[in-house]
């Protein structure tokens, strides 16, 4: 063991303190900060009766946003939410389009024209028993 | 100077450990959100073993500050309880519009029957109309025995029974003594009033007087002993305007039921009270009444019927009736449409009733569910006569010893 | 080595008998450690609190009550701000009854007591920003008061309030005010303070010819010790945050409603008491106007303390002053007592 000097020890007492501290101090705000106090976001959202969403139908949902397809194979959904930056998508002739950077994608979700990469995102959707679609985000 | 700069860093070390290891202590906060409400509450980081209040008021679907009030976020039991309605008992009258009452729970209209919280304001048990009315007229306080005043003022604004008011009994305006005692001794027994001293007559007060049967529980299964806390406690005495309370304690249900002085049939013991005492007479009817025999009518002719008569029935038809959703409430019996029941002369259901196929009639004990089945009195040796239906006809025969 | 702005606020050295704790307490300093405490907690504050009457006490009590340290965040500005105005009056203390408001530092002193006056106005809108029954009362009569101003009263009562009765116009009003408002030309008056200390001469003491003790201490010993001076406060304001909450009750629902609560702030109980006395525009604006305006030509009309009596405590020379502020003290703490008993 080195001998330290008492000076110098004394500057690596304070030092040290003063550096813990500042530690716990950045980690108690990065905790203060870090807390959302808002509700947990809607991830599930009722539809209604599965009669209102008819074979062949293609429905536009905004409040989520998603699209319910009712096709032979079933219902399905997938989220009109950009994969780009997140902006909603509308509908044009090909398919999907996103008006703030041009992407673009077919009517199943697949991306065809950047700058997005990543196809859209399918949905779970749920028949209850008595008939009732419910759609989860999550 | 400089050991001091190291000495105090050591300290500020330690205030913020103190603060790390203070801050993990605190409980977590539990949140629930309510579907009704939709705003987080976080009641239950320290009510964590409160037991469900009942199957109909699910703690997910209410949660706690709809009924109680309350500060929904606070962690500090004095801040968090400061705005709470009605102390522990939301059901207390003085708060029951706002918490039982609501927007949309018992308070509705009158025509869908759910104009509960009026009723109740306005009923015998709460107003004690009748005794107070009785006092003042005995002691030449009034002239005649009609209703002027109430524990609490009260109005109907569609009174059927042309008492479209009550002031509030006020006993410092009283000059007769007899009087002032009356409202010194005597003013303990209706729903609004705090219960005397003793286990025999613990019970809450407003709706919770008679459907709370042990803390934070709600019940339409109500036992004899919740109508005890006030009914059979004692008698009194009008010359000293005092309370004697009965000194008769018994484990045994026939001993406890009645006061000693009294006498009852089989019916009467064994049954609870609201297996015959309906809705509107022990809720109210939604006027306001002078006297109990005016809200009470139930006799032993409305399930026995009478030597020429059948008890009056109905076929339950509409899935919406009133008997469904009391069925539903207290499931003793699994009624169905087709079913016939037994109804009251004013048209309530008696919904744990049935007419069985063979001529006899069943009822099932809201409280026991004990199953109990009877003959009509019609075709029988009973010498039941329609306009003899005080219970002293049917005791002279039919009363029991104890 | 070239100058920076740390050689700029500290001498190279300064004297050493006027530099010890005992002589300044270390007031002033301290007092402006307060306030950056206060800027520092406010604006962590300011990521939770919502200025709005619905919001106010509900994002008061998340606060408190869930968010990491939010508790103790509220608490350390909440007991800063009561100890700012506590070593504020230390501090004035300490200048009358050392005599360091003379010439050259009259005008300094006079950026003092702005000072304080401003410390005082910032606690009372940051009180009123809890928006919850405790301060129901103190918004009603605080904004009343302005009203009894002869001429002026109306106009600057709806200035203040947003309108003809407090509501939600008065909160963000209330809150620019707080966090805007009057910090902006605080943070302007301390600096100018703390330029006028060093342009004045730095600690007041008396000429060189008459000086006894011409010790001095280096500017790094004076770091030091103000380093010392934040350590300790910083500390005790922690440690005392921990055990002791800010006061937060139940959020207004109704500005007409009878609470319990009807106190004013510590700090304004001695005004309530004189309140009681009768008509609120004398004994509410113009006692506590003339109380100030008396504070602020002590340095003006009183017998000055003589040049070789500064740098020490309780000179002879102007004891009339020291006296006069001890009355006004002592007034002010009766008056404060007595307005903090129940009212019978």
């Amino acid at each position: 063991m080195t001998d330290i000097s008492r000076r110098d020890f004394l500057k690596l007492a304070r030092d040290g303190f003063l550096y813990l501290s500042g530690t716990l101090t950045l980690g108690g705000l990065i905790r203060f900060l870090d807390f959302d106090p808002n509700p947990a976001p809607q991830t599930k959202f009722d539809l209604g009766p599965t009669a209102n969403y008819p074979l062949g139908s293609r429905t536009s949902l905004p409040e989520i946003p998603a699209l319910l397809v009712h096709s032979e194979k079933g219902f399905a959904a997938i989220s009109l939410t950009c994969t780009h930056l997140g902006c909603t998508l509308e509908n044009d002739a090909q398919g999907l389009a996103c008006s703030c950077h041009g992407s673009q994608f077919d009517t199943g979700g697949k991306v065809t024209h950047g700058p997005a990469v990543k196809h859209l995102s399918s949905l779970r959707i749920e028949i209850t028993k008595d008939k009732m679609l419910i759609l989860h985000t999550d | 100077m400089r050991k001091l700069i190291v000495v105090s860093s050591g300290i500020l070390l330690l205030a913020l450990s103190l603060a790390w290891w203070v801050n993990s202590r605190q409980p977590k906060p539990v949140e629930l959100i309510p579907t009704l409400t939709g705003q987080p509450e976080y009641c239950l980081t320290c009510h964590v073993d409160l037991p469900e209040i009942s199957a109909s008021h699910p703690v997910e679907t209410f949660g706690c500050v709809i009924c109680h009030g309350g500060e929904r976020l606070a962690l500090n039991a004095d801040l968090a309880h400061s705005t709470m309605r009605g102390g522990a008992n939301p059901s207390a009258l003085s708060v029951v519009e706002a918490s039982c009452g609501g927007s949309n729970c018992h308070s509705g209209s009158e025509a869908d029957d759910r104009h509960h919280t009026q009723r109740v304001m306005t009923s015998v048990q709460s107003t004690y109309a009748g005794a107070i009315a009785n006092i003042r007229f005995t002691f030449g306080a009034q002239t005649d025995l009609s209703a002027y005043f109430g524990i609490n003022a009260i109005t109907d604004d569609n009174t059927l029974t042309g008492i479209a008011s009550l002031d509030a009994f006020d006993v410092t305006t009283e000059t007769n003594p007899m009087i002032q005692k009356f409202g010194e001794n005597c003013l303990t027994c209706h729903i609004n009033a705090v219960p005397r001293e003793g286990e025999a007559f613990a019970r809450q007060t407003g709706c919770a007087a008679c459907h709370s049967t042990e803390k934070h529980t709600l019940t339409t299964a109500i036992s004899y002993t919740q109508c005890n806390t006030c009914h059979n406690r004692g008698n009194y005495d009008l010359r000293t305007m005092t309370f004697i309370e009965r000194t008769d304690h018994s484990l045994k249900r026939i001993d406890d039921y009645y006061q000693p002085i009294a006498q009852f049939t089989q019916c009467e013991y064994t049954l609870d009270c609201v297996d015959c005492h309906t809705r509107s007479e022990a809720m109210g009817d939604g006027d306001i009444h002078a006297n109990k025999k005016d809200a009470q009518y139930v006799q032993c002719k409305t399930c026995h019927g009478t030597v020429d008569e059948l008890p009056l029935t109905k076929t339950l038809t509409d899935p919406n009736d009133v008997a469904f959703r009391m069925s539903f409430l207290n499931p003793v019996v699994d009624l169905k449409i087709g079913d016939t029941i037994i109804i009251t002369e004013e048209g309530e259901p008696l919904w744990n009733t049935r007419v069985l196929s063979n001529g006899t009639y069943e009822m099932i004990g809201k409280v026991t569910s004990q199953s109990f089945t009877f003959r009509p009195v019609m075709g029988t040796a009973c010498e039941q006569k329609p306009d003899e239906q005080e219970s002293h006809y049917c005791h002279e025969c039919h009363a029991l010893g104890r | 080595m070239r100058p920076s702005f740390f050689h700029h606020i500290h001498p190279p050295t300064i004297p050493a008998v006027q530099s010890r704790w005992r002589y300044t307490l270390g007031a002033g300093g301290i007092a402006i450690f307060l306030m950056l405490v206060l800027v520092v907690t406010g604006a962590f504050e300011m990521f939770y609190y919502i200025p709005t009457p619905e919001g106010a006490g509900l994002s008061i009590q998340t606060i408190t009550y869930l968010v990491p340290f939010g508790g103790l965040i509220r608490n350390i500005h909440f007991w800063s701000a009561q100890l700012l105005i506590i070593v504020s009056a230390v501090h004035l203390f300490r200048i009358v009854f050392t005599g360091a408001y003379t010439h050259p530092r009259r005008f300094n002193y006079l950026l003092g007591l702005a000072l304080f006056v401003f410390s005082i106005l910032l606690n009372f809108t940051g009180y009123i920003l809890r928006w919850d029954s405790g301060i129901q009362w103190a918004l009603v009569v605080g904004t009343n008061l302005i009203r009894v101003i002869p001429l002026v009263g109306n106009i600057f009562y709806q200035i203040l309030i947003g309108g003809t009765l407090p509501g939600s116009a008065t909160l963000i009003r209330f809150y620019a005010w707080h966090i805007f408002g009057l910090v902006s030309v605080t943070i302007i008056l301390i600096g100018w303070h703390a330029f006028r200390v060093r342009r004045d001469g730095g600690i007041a003491l008396p000429p060189p010819s008459l000086r006894t003790d011409l010790g001095r201490i280096s500017r790094f010993e004076l770091v030091r010790r103000e380093v010392l001076a934040m350590l300790l406060t910083t500390a005790a304001l922690i440690i005392f945050s921990v055990f002791v909450p800010a006061p937060v009750a139940s959020p207004i629902t109704q500005l007409t409603s009878v609470s319990a609560e009807s106190r004013a702030p510590w700090f304004f109980l001695w005004v309530q008491q004189m309140l009681k006395w009768g008509d609120p525009f004398f004994w509410g604006v113009l006692i506590p106007l003339i109380i100030l305006i008396i504070l602020v030509l002590i340095p003006y009309i009183f017998p000055k303390p003589l040049e070789a009596e500064l740098g020490r405590w309780f000179p002879k020379s102007n004891r009339l002053a020291q006296m006069t502020l001890a009355f006004i003290a002592l007034l002010i703490i009766l008056l404060t007592v007595f307005g903090s008993l129940p009212v019978s």
